[in-house]
């Protein structure tokens, strides 16, 4: 078996941006069914979400530091 | 053109797969100063955080300064990005005392948008919250602004009520209260600070690497031919990520003052 070569800090990275993806999906998802089925609310609603991307993406961005520093 | 690759350097192409800097420590320490006054060095970054100081000062100064009746249009983009701030979220998240807090969310807000904006802007194409120092300052002095705001507003309970939240079942509150504890006051400077650094840095890198290799093609035209025309798409892949650039830097100035008023929300109401 040959010796496996390449840069681990890339798949890694790789891996750190799964569950943020799903995340996002999910966030923007839900608000855009809320926003479709109350668009008085639509304001509130674009807030929050820009919140709940903020703090989903957290963890893909220390993913994408690491891949630099490791 | 070196200087402009970051991962320009030793890199033997046979063995490495990617070609990563030689040295990221550089991100996160300023370089050698191009002048000294004193005890200080001016390197390139310190230039540009003092001229966008300056813009900003300059755009708040020559957009509100007339009194008139019907404002110029300029006077009116000025006004309603202050009004945004003000409205959408100093009042409209930490509530109605964010008044108080008004004046340091609008000077986060423009100093990040404009440090940004160096990222696109012609001839200079270098944000300056690209490096560490800047974002991480920020960052240090809404960490600083919110724990402040927590021990005066609630005394020791901030803590007390962080670390053993009353509100769980007894057999969680070790659990519960730990992570709060190590997410409030250690992971959300961290993460503010690494958001910013972090999206500016990609988007710092995906522009060189897409604009410099449609330029390494199409500048290379005598030794390779038509095959230069390869360039074309490097180009053309370029300049559609540089109008997502602008939607990123407009977003993150935003996101950024966002999270710090909503961290300062948080200690002024901690029930919530």
């Amino acid at each position: 078996m040959e010796e496996i070569k390449g840069a681990i800090a890339l798949v890694g990275y790789g891996l750190a941006a799964i569950g943020p993806g799903i995340g996002i999906g999910i966030v923007v998802g839900n608000a855009i069914t809320a926003m479709a089925r109350q668009p008085e609310a639509a304001g509130m609603v674009r807030t929050t979400m820009f919140l709940g991307i903020a703090f989903t993406e957290a963890l893909a961005l220390i993913g994408f530091v690491l891949f630099f520093i490791a | 053109m070196e200087q402009l690759i970051l991962a320009v350097g030793e890199c033997d192409p046979a063995n490495d797969i990617i070609c990563r800097p030689e040295n990221v420590i550089e991100l996160f320490e300023f370089s050698d100063p191009l002048f000294t006054i004193g005890p200080l060095g001016f390197t390139r970054t310190v230039i540009l955080i003092f001229l966008a100081m300056i813009i900003v000062v300059a755009l708040l100064f020559f957009g509100l300064r007339g009194k008139s009746l019907v404002p110029s249009k300029f006077g009116v983009a000025i006004e309603s990005l202050v009004v945004f701030v003000r409205d959408e979220i100093a009042i409209g998240i930490i509530g109605p005392e964010g008044i108080k807090y008004f004046p340091w969310l609008l000077s986060i807000f423009l100093f990040i948008l404009v440090g940004n904006a160096f990222e696109v802007l012609p001839l200079i194409n270098f944000p300056i919250t690209s490096r560490m120092a800047i974002p991480l300052g920020l960052s240090l002095l809404t960490w600083v602004i919110f724990v402040f705001v927590g021990f005066k507003k609630n005394g020791f309970r901030y803590v007390t009520d962080l670390a053993w939240p009353t509100s769980v079942p007894l057999a969680l509150r070790p659990l519960v209260g730990l992570i709060e504890v190590v997410s409030t006051f250690i992971l959300r400077p961290i993460t503010l600070a690494v958001r910013l650094f972090a999206n500016l840095v990609a988007g710092h890198l995906m522009l060189t690497l897409l604009l410099v290799s449609g330029w390494v093609f199409m500048s290379s035209v005598g030794d390779i031919g038509l095959r230069a025309l390869i360039g074309i798409p490097w180009y053309i892949f370029g300049l559609g990520i540089y109008m997502f650039e602008v939607v990123v830097i407009i977003l993150q100035a935003y996101i950024f003052t966002l999270l710090s008023a909503v961290y300062v929300q948080t200690s002024v109401h901690p029930e919530h």
